[in-house]
This record gives structure tokens, sequence and C-alpha cells, in this order.
């Protein structure tokens, strides 16, 4: 298992794929890659073949959903604006996220679970809604921005602008291109109370990891991070003064709460206790 | 949060995965009304704190053979929606095919085995686990792998038959 030159198996390419290989045997994969076009050109079709999934049937979530799907009483979660797709716009932004925005997203599906106005501390009450509704917006959304559109530095430009029309402020979303991940995109979530700011990230492997911003009712002393698991999807969360954070995405627990930590000092400047 | 209202949240991925498994919007809606009339008949079955999706996803499975063995014992012919491909563009030369793009896609899938084409859909488009995928369609996890491996190379085959040159490129 440990020894180097392990023969790469046809399940493991999809594995690798799928980036559910474990860091050093992907670095195997890799090299193996490198040295066999013709494998790599498979593997390239792979992954090509994920994004065809995804270009040719998302457009299916936007459809409006047909009477007949409908609950007796639905409360569905929908989508209120799509941000127009932004690609590289990484290198253009640098951080600096302010929102005069609403608080918790999609808080119609939640209806009544946020925490009132009272000093509660950000116990169970309105953060882990907030967790639970990032890892949601996760894998609702992230597919949808697979692939990012070509966008001309006037396209940016044009997009900011839109962005801090709609949020009453500036936010730009932090880099995390040092631990190569890659913004992909962006959007705006509904909520009752306002929007919430949704960036995607994508990293080396097609890794997909959201950050979602949202404002917070109660204003509240900074929280550690706190971890909350969906499935195959795992959230980091914490709450910063007015804000509340929370960083979701299917890949490992430290390589994700390293990006939280990155995220979390580009946002603040410093480290959570 | 009740379970019905979390239920109708997945509603439009159930769609998006039913019309790529289906390829016929009526048939792939007719798949999750289906699902949705199961599950809501048995909310009562389903864990609270366990994982809904891959509840549904595993009544969808459910439903989705079912329908499968019905029709194939009645022979039934599965049209190809009429919106996203003409009947006559089956008829085309191999060569003549490239122009079709992503419908290639739908035809492609629809060439795979069921049980490939699940698999294949549920890691790629709906980014399950394989674990997820093994609970979802009660079969090993092996079993999940293997009929990855199968399907999406036989995927690959089929565009790159019906698509020559360099069509499937990375996109970034």
């Amino acid at each position: 298992m440990s020894d180097q030159q392990t023969p790469i198996g046809e399940e493991e390419l999809h594995a690798y794929v799928d980036g559910t290989l474990s860091d050093e045997r992907r670095a195997e994969v890799e090299r193996a890659l490198e040295q066999n076009p013709e494998l790599a050109a498979r593997i390239s079709d792979y992954f090509s073949l994920n994004n065809m999934f995804h270009e040719r049937y998302d457009r299916v979530l936007n459809e409006p959903v047909p009477k007949r799907l409908q609950a007796p009483a639905p409360r569905r979660w929908r989508i209120a604006a799509n941000w127009p797709q932004f690609a590289g716009m990484a290198a253009a932004l640098v951080l600096g996220v302010g929102i005069g925005v609403g608080t918790h997203m999609g808080r119609d599906v939640v209806a009544p679970v946020v925490g009132r106005a009272d000093t509660r501390t950000v116990s169970a009450d309105g953060s882990e809604v907030f967790a639970r509704q990032a890892a949601l917006a996760h894998v609702v959304y992230m597919p949808a921005v697979d692939r990012p559109a070509d966008m001309t530095a006037d396209h940016e430009q044009d997009f900011v602008q839109w962005l801090s029309n709609r949020l009453g402020t500036n936010v730009h979303p932090p880099m995390l291109s040092k631990s190569g991940f890659n913004l992909s995109g962006g959007r705006l979530l509904p909520g009752a109370d306002g929007p919430t700011a949704q960036f995607m990230y994508r990293g080396p492997n097609g890794e997909r990891v959201t950050l979602c911003i949202s404002r917070r009712q109660v204003n509240s002393n900074t929280t550690a991070f706190k971890l909350y698991q969906d499935g195959p999807v795992n959230v980091f969360y914490w709450v910063d003064g007015d804000f509340g954070y929370a960083v979701s995405g299917g890949i490992d627990r430290q390589a994700l709460l390293q990006l939280s930590h990155d995220v979390y000092s580009q946002l603040t400047g410093a480290a959570p206790g | 949060m009740d379970v019905r209202d979390e239920l109708m949240e997945h509603v439009p991925r159930l769609r998006r995965y039913a019309r790529a498994l289906i390829n016929n919007r009526d048939l792939a809606d007719d798949l999750v009304q289906d699902t949705l009339e199961r599950a809501l008949g048995r909310t009562g079955m389903f864990q609270q704190g366990t994982d809904l999706r891959a509840w549904l996803f595993t009544i969808m499975h459910n439903v989705f053979a079912n329908q499968a063995r019905k029709a194939s014992a009645r022979a039934v012919h599965v049209a190809v929606d009429d919106e996203s491909v003409h009947e006559s563009e089956f008829a085309v030369p191999s060569d003549q095919i490239r122009s079709l793009e992503m419908r290639d896609l739908d035809y492609a899938l629809q060439r795979l085995p069921m049980e490939q084409r699940e698999v294949v859909l549920l890691v790629g488009l709906e980014e399950m686990s394989y674990a997820d995928v093994a609970l979802a369609l009660n079969i090993p996890i092996g079993t999940v792998m293997s009929r990855l491996s199968r399907g999406r190379e036989r995927l690959r085959a089929l565009m790159a038959g019906t698509q020559p040159g360099a069509r499937l490129q990375v996109v970034r």
C-alpha cells in the first residue's frame, strides 16, 4: 500500500476524478498522469463529462417547479437573483467584507427558528441554522457555477458595481489561491431579511468550496469555529460581530479548516481562539 | 423544520437528476412525482437526523427500478423528449451528429445500462460520495466503484464516437 510503485487501478483513477484519494495517492496519480499523456487525456475526459452533466442539466434547477410537484403548502427556497458569473475576479479583488445586508439566508425556509433580539449568546439558535443553510446552499447552488464564464475587466467592474448596489456596501471575496482555491463565482441568496452573499471557489482538483456571509440580527462576540456536518458536506462557521460566516465543502476537514482560517484572517486580520 | 417542507427543497435536484436519467421531461417529472408521493406517505419512516437526500434518492431509485422492470416487461418504448431531440436526428450518420453537441450526451447516457447510468449521474451530477451512493442504491461500495468505472468509460467512448476530434476538454 505504501509502496510508491503501487500500480494505479482503474477505480483509483475515478476516485482521483472524484477527489476521494488520499493526498499521497493523489500525488502519485498526478505523477503518473504527467508521464502518460494518453492516461491524462482520459482523465481529462472524465472531468469533462462531469462538467457536461452540469452544463446540460443544471438548467433544470432553475425551471419553475410544475404544480403537480409542489407540496400542499409549499415553502420553497427560491433563487431570487443569479449573479452573473464572474471568473478570474479573484486576482482583481482583495478582501474587506462589509455587507450592509440581511441576515439568515433562506429564512423563509426555516421560518420561525431565528433567535429573537434578546442578548443571547450564539448558541444553537441562529448560527447553526445558518450553518445548515450554508450546507444546503453549497449543495444546491455550487454545481451551477461549475464552469465560470469568461469575463473581461469591464464585466468585473460591472459586476462589482452591481453587487455593491444590491448590498449597499462593498463586498470583496477573500482570495484563497494560496491554498489552490480560485474564485469561480458568486451569488446572492434570498432571505426574508435580505440577501446573503455566497462565493464559490474551486480547488486544483475540482473540489468545490463555498463561503457564505450574512448579517446577523443579534450582534455577538466572536465565536470559535464550529463544525457542522450535513451528509458529505462539512461546514465551519463562526460569528464575528454583526456577521456570520460559513465555509462549506465536501473536502477533508483539516483542509477545510485551513481554508476557514485563511478566510478568517483575511476578513478580520487575526486568527480566532 | 417539517420533513415535508424539507422534502420540497430537494425537488429541483430530484428533477435535475430524473431528467438526466430519463431524458424526457414528462416521464422524468412523473418519476419525481411518484417519488414525492411515496416519500410523503412515509415521512413517518424517515429518521430525523439522517440524510434526507439519501433517503429520497433511495426511494427514487426503487420507483425507477420498478418502472424499468415493468416497462421492459411490457416492452414499452420510452420516447426521447421531443423538445430536446428530433426523432430524425437519430437517423443522421454519425459523422454529422457532431453538431448535436450536448444532445449527444442525452443520447449517450440513454445507452448506458440503467445501473451504470444511475451511479455515473449520482457521482458526477449529484456529487454524492461513493458511500452515499452505496447507501442510496443499497449496493456495496465496491459495486458503486466498478459501475462507475465501467459506466464512465463507456460514456466516454460513446461521446468520443459521436464527437470525433477533441470535443472533450477540461473546462476551467
